[in-house]
Order: C-alpha cells, then structure tokens, then sequence
C-alpha cells in the first residue's frame, strides 16, 4: 500500500464547527470531511502537479487535435491573484499570509472552485486543481469554468478568531474579482461551512447586499442546499448503478468492499445497499493503533449498526466490531477482497504498482470516491485486466453538482426539495456516465482518458464559439 | 394457467429505460421487490396480448398495454421507514392529515433520477395508480380502496412536472392509509402494516381536445354477470361503456351497460324519458388548461368534468351516440339529426363500425384463460376518423372475479313465508347467511333526496362502529347505492358500506329509479360475497316496515336506524335464478 500516512479517512457530520483539540481538526469541503492529526499529504513531493496537469491536457489536446492557439491558452490559467492577508494574532502581533485565487477559464461559466487552508499549499497546486475544475465542470456539464484558491496555512494552530481575520481578509482582497456572477468559491481541504459563513458574510458587507450565491458550501440555514451531504457518495452510487447495467448485472447479488468511514463512503454503503447491495469489508483510521483496520462481515455490514460503534472522528471501533461479529483485518485488506466492487474514498494514491495485484480477480469495477486513489501504473494494470474503472474526475463530481445546485437556489433565493436534489443530480451524473462510457467504448479507450477528453473539448469549444481563440 | 395468485417480483421486469417511449420494452421497473396485483396482471397480459395478437392488429383495431413503469413494494418500504410515516399513518388522524405527512416526506435517493428523466423525456398525461401486495397476495378486489391520480403532465418545466409526479406517488402511498382502506382491511381481519404498495406509473390513453384529454371511451368488461338482463344469461357477462375517462365508471357513474352476447340489446326502460335520464350526460377528462387549485391530496385535481356539449364539439360524439327525436320518441343511431345526444354507442354496438365488442369479447375469454377464473376487465379505446375509421385498445387492468358456485335453491312457496322481512327475484350475489343480527337501515318515513349526502356520513359512523364491533349487518337504503348523483341514491363510498353483509337498494314512491343493481360496487360485493337484493316498494311481498320499527334499537342518527335483533337473520340468494329472500 502506497504509504498510508496518519492523516486519515474521514468523520462523520458534513456541518462541524472548527474544532481545535490538541492536535486535532476536522474539516470539511465539497461534502467530503475529514478528520486529520495533522495536514494530509496533498502528493507534492515528487512531481509538480500543475506540470502533471499540463501534460495530461497535452494528451488530451492531442487526441482533439486542438490549435497551437488554443493548447497555449488552455494550458495556462486565464487569471491569477496572489496576495498578502495580515491577519491580528490576539498578542499584539500581525502575522502575514500569502492568498492565492487561480481562475483557469470562465468561458463556460462563471468560475467554481474551493479555498484551500493548508500549510503544503502551492501556486502550482493551486493552478492544477484549477485547470482540473475546469475540465470536471465541463464533463458533468455544468455551466461553470474551473478556478481554485487558497492561503498555505495550517488553521488548527490558528484561534477561531484568526480564520475569520483570515477568511474576510481573503474575501477583501478579491473583491473586485469574486461574486455570483464571476466566480463562486467553496469549502476544499481544511475549509468548512463555517469558513463560507464568514466569506459570505464579509462579501455581502463590502457589497451592501444579500448573495447567497456568491459562495457554496453553507449551512442550510444561510443558504445551503438540501443533499449536499450525500451528494458525493450518492452521486458515486448513481454511477456505479450504470457501470453495473452496462456488465449486464443488478445491484441485488453484488458485493463492495470501500476504503474509509467518511462522508462519502458513509453515503455511498447507505445507497448501495439501499439499491440491493452488500457492503462486506470496510477500512478505517485506528488512532490509538495509529494505522488502519479492515472490518469484514460476509453476509453484509450493517452501517447503522457500524454507526453505533463509531467515534466522532470517523473511527470504527476495533473491540466492539468484533462484539458485532465484525472479523477485524489489517489495514490494507479491503482491496484484498472477493468482491465486485471497490469503492477507494479515503486518500489518494492507494493503488500503486506494489499492490495493484492483490486486488482479486472477481473484481469488476472500481469507483473512485477519493482524488486520485490509483497511480499512472496500477492505472494501466488495472485497465488491461479489465476492470471497469470510474474515475475520479466524475465518480465523486456529485459534490460539485450539488454545490451548482446551491449556488442557482442561492440565485433564486428559491430553495429545492430533497427529492427534487436528488432527481437533479441523478440525471447529471447518469449522464456523465453515459457521455464518458460511451466515448471510451467508441475510441476503445479508458474512461479516464475519455472524460479528460470529453472536459478539455467542452471547454475548448466554449473558446472557439466566443471567439477567443 | 389454473393458479389464480399472480404475483411477479421487479427481478422478472427490466429495469426503468429513461428513454421510456422510445424503449421497446412495456413494462419496466423501478427499485426491487414486488409489483402487486395490478402491474402483475398487466405483465401477463403483455404476454397473452403478444402471443394471441403477435401483430398487435384485431380487423380495424389495434390493442396493446399501454406503456408503463412500476414502481416496486421496496421502494414504499424505504419511503414508510426512512421518514418514519407508520406513526402518522396508523394513527387517528384524518385522511388530510396523513396525506400532508406523506407529501412532506421525501422519496428514496435511489429512484428520484428515474422520476427526473420520465418528468424530462414526457410530456403527456400519466395515470399514477396504486398496485397493492395483499391485492395480489389476499387475491382480493381493491378497486376503488386506494387512490388513483390522472396528472397532465403538459407543465413547461420538467421541474414542474417532476414535482407533481412525486406528490401524486406520494398521494397513492398515502391512500394506503385512508379510512376507508384501513377499514377496508380491517373488514378482511388484516393490518394495515402488512400492506406493501407498488405504483404504476402508465400513459394516459387519449386524445387532447382543447384543454381536455380523454379517450373516446373507457369500459369495464366482466366475463361472469351475477344479474344477467333478458336472454343474457350469467356467463354471457356483462360491460360497461362511458365517454372519457373510466372514472365514469368506478365511481358507479351513469355507464351504458349491455351484454356482449348482446350487444344491440337495449336496456329495459319504461320510456324514452327514462332512457334519458338513465344515460351518461356527463364525463371525465384530464385537465390540461390553466392549473387547477393546488390541492395534492384531492383525487380529481387535475380532472374536469365536461358535457355532452363539449363532447359533440370536440368531435367524438359521431360513433358513440344516438339521437333522441321527440318529434316520433325515438333514437337515431348517430347525430345526424339535431336533438339530445344518448350516450348508447349504438354506432359500435348495433351498426358495428368498430370491431369493438368481438375484441372485447376475446379479451375476455383469454383473460379467463390466464386467470384460470371469471375476470373483471378495463379498458380505454380511441378512435381515428381520419380516413376509415380505425381504433385503439389500450388494455388497463385484469382482475381475477370472485364467484360462489354453492348451489342455493330459493322457491316460490318461501316468498309467502311468514317469516319473510324482504324478497326479490332480482337479487345478487350467491350463498346462504344466516349470522346476521344486526339491521342499520335508512328510515323511510324522513328520507328525503336532498339529504343523501347526510345519510352517506351518517352510514358511514355506523358501518365503522360495527366493524370495529366485528358485526356484520344487514344494509336497507334507497335509490341507487354509491351513486355519484345525490338525487338518484345515496351516494356512499364503499367505505361507508364495507361492513355490512347484505344489502338491500330499496325504492320509496319518493326515490323511484332504476337501481344500480349493484354495478357500482360489483366486485366488491362478489368477493366479499355480499348479497344484494332489490327490493320495488311496488313489489310484493314488500318490506316488512313495521317490523323493523318494532326491533330493539341500539342506536339512531337523524335518518339512520341501527336495530340489533334477538334472533338472527337467514339470507339466501340463488345466483342461477337471482332470487333471493331474507327471513326474520
């Protein structure tokens, strides 16, 4: 297993006020919530991720055969502001952070991307998730261009009253170049509602108005969408429903195995077993153990019952599962598993080269809950082997649907049902899939590669048809 | 196939297309578990349709089951537990109550895409009807016991749509605990909790005329008449016709009734007057206009009811109605000449420009087939007049009849017994009773039309009273039972009625019409095997009034009686004859 690090998996409430508990946070962002002992490896190390970014939108552009004109303005963001945030200690000292706003590309919409608090954050980092916006929007085709943000920082060492300094001081200085209509922030790694109550709330003073709209991600209460939790895991499940039908198989009959106990794995077992399936192994972060655990029940997990035996920070407990006729395995024995399908929502880079092969031969689709949970290599074993693989880039785009979906009711000031929520986002996603799958299937390549493809010719299209390029 | 019980899990559907129309499938499904009585006989007369009409054509009519998705008994299980409904719903509180719990409630995650896509990809009406597991399983007759919604479905966002789809499902769940259901159950010795429900999801058939939608005729065709009329004899059965929707019909409105060995036979009336009065003048249709009132627990909100006026504009009237000439007092076939419109459907039934009653007939005898039993079934047809004249069935619904074979004698001599409170040689039903001890009659010295309503509220305390006594009793009214006219009988549904065990549709010199004899509960008399006995208060022997008056009285409403008998009551009917007779 790629180097399970000891930020793991997720907790459980999408809505958390920041909590600061020795050296503890919870966080949450696009309906994903984690709970971290300290910041989460954001894969930098090796490889500059706007570099890796680039030269994926290369491949890409190659495949579409785009101009010289338009790879050159694509590959680059249209817009980036950095900028510096004094922000007040509370001793009497100001300490200065470094702000970041990338907005790749608003040819299809105003600009959708998330704040980012955290102490590895990079411009460069910055700018790929940007540019990957941009493509994620365009795939699921939502009306809205790719941007990212953030301030390098770590906020579990900052008071409650420093990240309001910090959030406002943020929102200060994009000002002029922010708003419903321009480009809509969101919660991302270490953000959380809270973060986007005080964003909102420093907005709506400089602008002497009510717009909910400008940011997603709130509570329900000032703003929020209805489903907004579930929309990730849901979304996923929505997915993994057609991937099922094009096997020729139902729900009923299937088994999962899932990596983590957040948000998004929560939902994805309360759906899918809700449409017949069998969730039979899970894995968790074990803090007293500092390493993670399989929990396997063969005639299936009961997530209520997984509940009841779980901390607030997301972690099933060792004992009690046993108490639940839970068989407890090591960490990394989910993947292990004979099941139909493996659900990775916990960290990325999980399925490496190393591992890849432990994966059972019965397995036939995987989803990706978490971002990027297979490297390049196991990527490609994975896809001669035949495995089905749904990829990030879609599988878990349910969260930034939903955020659209927050953002057009914060518009209208008009606020859906659940039904009405959920009805949406299935449709979306149902045909993403569709669109993705049956573009692979046509040019006999992954669905990865195909929903690149199909995001970078969207958004290229945009540019054509403005005139831009 | 001899076994009667039908019952169908989702697994042997496929699943819901979201292309719906442009599928070839017509059935499909949404969600796991089972489909239900309704949906179950709807797939296998898919099959029976597909392998006794492969080319889906009968001579100038075609006929298929009109498209349809169901949404399978999981799915209600996942909406009752995950909104925690059981305890509104198996409360006390009134059917509004519950109906507004069940809108606020949200539907599973799993099928709302499903709902989404149909509400985006249809733009004509859709029938949401129920398709109860105890119909299927208790090979019961529900008709009428839990609701059916017509929506048009013609708003211009697929938000819209989509929203009045989910409260019209969110409706018929909810119907599953109205009163009238729950004592409905209650009267079969079952809990409301075992009830599962599917719903079926199916187009509309018809045609938009102007702001209505409608088919040309709608029709209940049963292979068994337990009150065959002239020659007809009782395995000839029996169908009814009405213009628009069948709603018409179920509701026990004015429908031409006839005999399919029969079908030019004329019902027998004492004038033309009569006739008149006797045949449908109004109908139903889907209301495709300016939104109605905003009420999603009212049955009819999307429908409109319209006149024969309207019909004859909209042009349908042409094959489905005669004339009446005053000039000579008699019908025209057609309309032709100017004059009152009779909805006879002449033109189809005696002049046969339609193949209409063959088929039926057919239908009919295939159904029996497959049910291995006497069938109920129903059907909507329209009509294409644009060049020759051509039609479409769309088949509805098969249930599987209920019918006593006890062999039950009654003779002349017991007509003079003494010991005779009523007789009538126009009785329904099949089978002797002799436990019945109490009597809840309508009063005949203070019954007045103008108060039928009253008398229907007024039964209904009463009837809910003795169910909940566990007492079945003898029923005595007037006029037409269940009518939807208020002037022509007491317009009861059959939740007002559904504990009694005999019934008697009485006339007074006050009410008298032709009585109903028995067609607006049918089904539900034969499967509960409740007599029905007609009773002119022209006939001999009459009703023994003053006996009745002279019971102990257990309680009194402003115009109801309720006695409870020292010595209980023998009920025979002898279905052959259709005699029948009870004795104090």
């Amino acid at each position: 297993m790629a180097g399970v690090p000891p930020a793991f998996y997720g907790g459980r409430a999408a809505w958390q006020p920041t909590v600061i508990k020795a050296n503890l946070l919870y966080w949450g962002f696009h309906g994903k919530v984690r709970q971290v002992r300290k910041a989460p490896s954001m894969a930098t190390d090796k490889i500059n991720p706007f570099k890796l970014a680039q030269s994926h939108f290369d491949t890409a552009a190659e495949r579409l055969n785009l101009s010289d004109e338009s790879r050159q303005f694509l590959r680059e963001p249209m817009r980036e502001y950095q900028f510096a945030i004094p922000v007040h200690t509370g001793d009497g000292t100001v300490k200065v952070y470094r702000g970041f706003r990338v907005q790749h590309n608003d040819a299809r919409g105003p600009c959708k991307g998330g704040i980012r608090f955290h102490p590895m954050e990079t411009i460069d980092q910055v700018r790929a998730q940007a540019m990957s916006m941009s493509w994620k929007c365009a795939v699921v085709e939502i009306p809205l261009g790719g941007a990212m943000g953030g301030v390098p920082c770590d906020p579990h060492t900052l008071s409650g009253r420093m990240q309001e300094e910090l959030c406002r001081g943020w929102v200060r200085q994009m000002i002029s170049n922010i708003g419903p209509v321009r480009d809509i922030p969101e919660p991302e790694i270490m953000t959380n509602p809270q973060h986007m109550v005080w964003m909102l709330d420093e907005y709506e003073t400089l602008t002497n108005g009510r717009y909910p709209g400008f940011i997603t991600g709130k509570p329900v209460s000032v703003g929020g969408s209805l489903g907004r939790r579930e929309a990730t895991g849901f979304g996923l499940v929505y997915m993994l429903r057609e991937a099922l039908r094009r096997k020729e198989l139902r729900p009923q009959g299937t088994t999962m195995s899932i990596q983590g106990f957040g948000n998004v794995a929560q939902s994805v077992i309360k759906l899918y077993t809700q449409i017949g399936g069998k969730v039979t192994c899970v894995s968790c972060w074990n803090q007293t153990d500092q390493k993670p655990y399989s929990f396997r029940k063969d005639d299936g997990l009961d997530l209520e019952q997984l509940l009841l035996i779980t901390n607030e920070f997301g972690e099933i407990d060792k004992e009690k599962a046993e108490g639940v006729s839970c068989e407890v395995l090591p960490g990394d024995a989910w993947m292990q598993q004979e099941v139909d399908i493996l659900v990775p929502a916990a960290l990325e880079h999980q399925i490496g080269a190393e591992n890849v092969g432990s994966i059972s031969p019965k397995v036939k689709i995987i989803a990706e809950g978490a971002d990027a949970p297979i490297t390049t290599d196991a990527d490609v074993t994975l896809n001669e082997k035949g495995i089905l693989i749904i990829p990030d880039f879609i599988a878990n785009s349910g969260g930034v649907i939903c955020s659209y979906f927050e953002q057009v009711q914060s518009n209208m000031n008009y606020y859906w049902s659940r039904d009405e929520v959920f009805g949406k986002l299935d449709v979306k996603m149902t045909s993403a899939f569709i669109n993705v799958y049956e573009l692979a299937r046509k040019r006999q390549i992954s669905m990865r590669e195909a929903a690149h493809f199909f995001g970078v010719a969207k958004v290229a299209e945009a540019c054509r048809i403005r005139g831009w390029i | 196939m001899t076994e009667k019980h039908i019952k169908i899990s989702s697994e042997q559907l496929p699943a819901f297309d979201r292309k719906f129309f442009d599928h070839h499938e017509i059935a499909t499904c949404i969600g796991s578990g089972f489909i239900g009585g309704k949906a179950s006989g709807l797939v296998v007369m898919r099959d029976t349709l597909a392998e006794h009409f492969p080319t889906g054509t009968f001579d100038s009519m075609t006929a298929n089951i009109p498209r349809f998705t169901v949404i399978a008994t999981d799915v209600f299980d996942r909406f009752m537990q995950q909104n925690q409904l059981y305890d509104v719903a198996m409360s006390d509180a009134s059917d509004d109550v519950i109906a507004h719990a069940f809108q606020k409630a949200e539907l599973p995650a799993e099928m709302v895409g499903d709902l989404m896509a149909l509400s985006q990809a249809i733009h004509t009406p859709l029938a949401v009807r129920s398709s109860s597991l105890l119909e299927d399983a208790m090979y019961e007759p529900f008709a009428g016991v839990y609701e059916t919604k017509m929506i048009p479905n013609n708003q211009a966002s697929k938000e819209s749509r989509f929203q009045v789809l989910v409260e019209a499902i969110k409706f018929v769940y909810a119907s599953v605990f109205f009163k009238g259901a729950r004592q409905y159950m209650k009267a079969l010795g079952k809990s409301q909790t075992e009830e599962k429900m599917a719903v079926i999801i199916q187009e509309v058939i018809g045609r938009r005329f102007d702001d209505r939608f409608y088919p040309h005729l709608s029709g209940v065709a049963r292979s068994y008449n337990f009150y065959p009329m002239g020659r007809a004899g009782a395995e000839d059965g029996v169908v009814e016709l009405a213009l628009g929707l069948g709603k018409t019909i179920v509701d026990g409105g004015l429908a031409w009734s006839y005999s399919p060995s029969f079908p030019r036979l004329m019902p027998v009336v004492g004038s033309m007057g009569e006739l008149l009065k006797t045949t449908q003048t109004s109908f139903w249709a889907v209301n495709m206009g300016e939104p109605p009132e905003y009420n999603p627990i009212a049955e009819t909100e999307y429908l409109t009811g319209a006149g024969l006026k309207q019909a004859e504009s909209d042009g349908v009237l042409k094959n489905l109605a005669s004339t009446y000439r005053p000039q000579d007092d008699r019908l025209v076939t057609g309309i032709g000449p100017d004059g009152p419109r009779v909805m006879t459907f002449a033109p189809i039934l005696a002049d046969n420009v339609l193949p209409l009653n063959d088929l039926v007939k057919t239908l009919l005898r295939r159904c029996e087939a497959v049910a291995g039993s006497e069938v109920e079934i129903e059907f909507a047809v329209t009509l294409d007049t644009s060049a020759d004249l051509t039609a479409h069935l769309g088949f509805l619904q098969m249930r599987p009849m209920v019918v006593s074979k006890e062999q039950v004698t009654v003779t002349e001599e017991e007509f003079s017994d003494d010991r005779v409170l009523a007789a009538s040689d126009k009785a329904l039903g099949n089978g002797i009773t002799s436990d019945i001890e109490d009597i809840v009659y309508v009063m005949p010295d203070s019954f007045e039309a103008k108060h039928t309503r009253t008398i229907a509220r007024e039964l209904g305390i009463i009837n809910q009273q003795l169910i909940e006594a566990g007492r079945k009793y003898l029923l005595i009214g007037y006029g037409r039972w269940g009518s939807s006219d208020p002037w022509l009988g007491i317009p009861v549904i059959w939740s007002h009625i559904s504990g009694s065990a005999a019934i008697i549709e009485a006339t007074l010199p006050t009410m008298n019409v032709d009585l109903s004899q028995g067609s607006h509960f049918f089904h539900n008399l034969t499967s509960f095997k409740i007599c029905y006995i007609m009773v002119k208060h022209t006939a001999a022997p009459a009703i023994d009034w003053q006996w009745l008056e002279n019971q102990k009285e257990e309680s009194r409403a402003q115009f109801v009686r309720h006695v409870h008998l020292e010595n209980p009551l023998t009920i025979k009917v002898d279905g052959r004859t259709g005699r029948g007779v009870i004795l104090k």
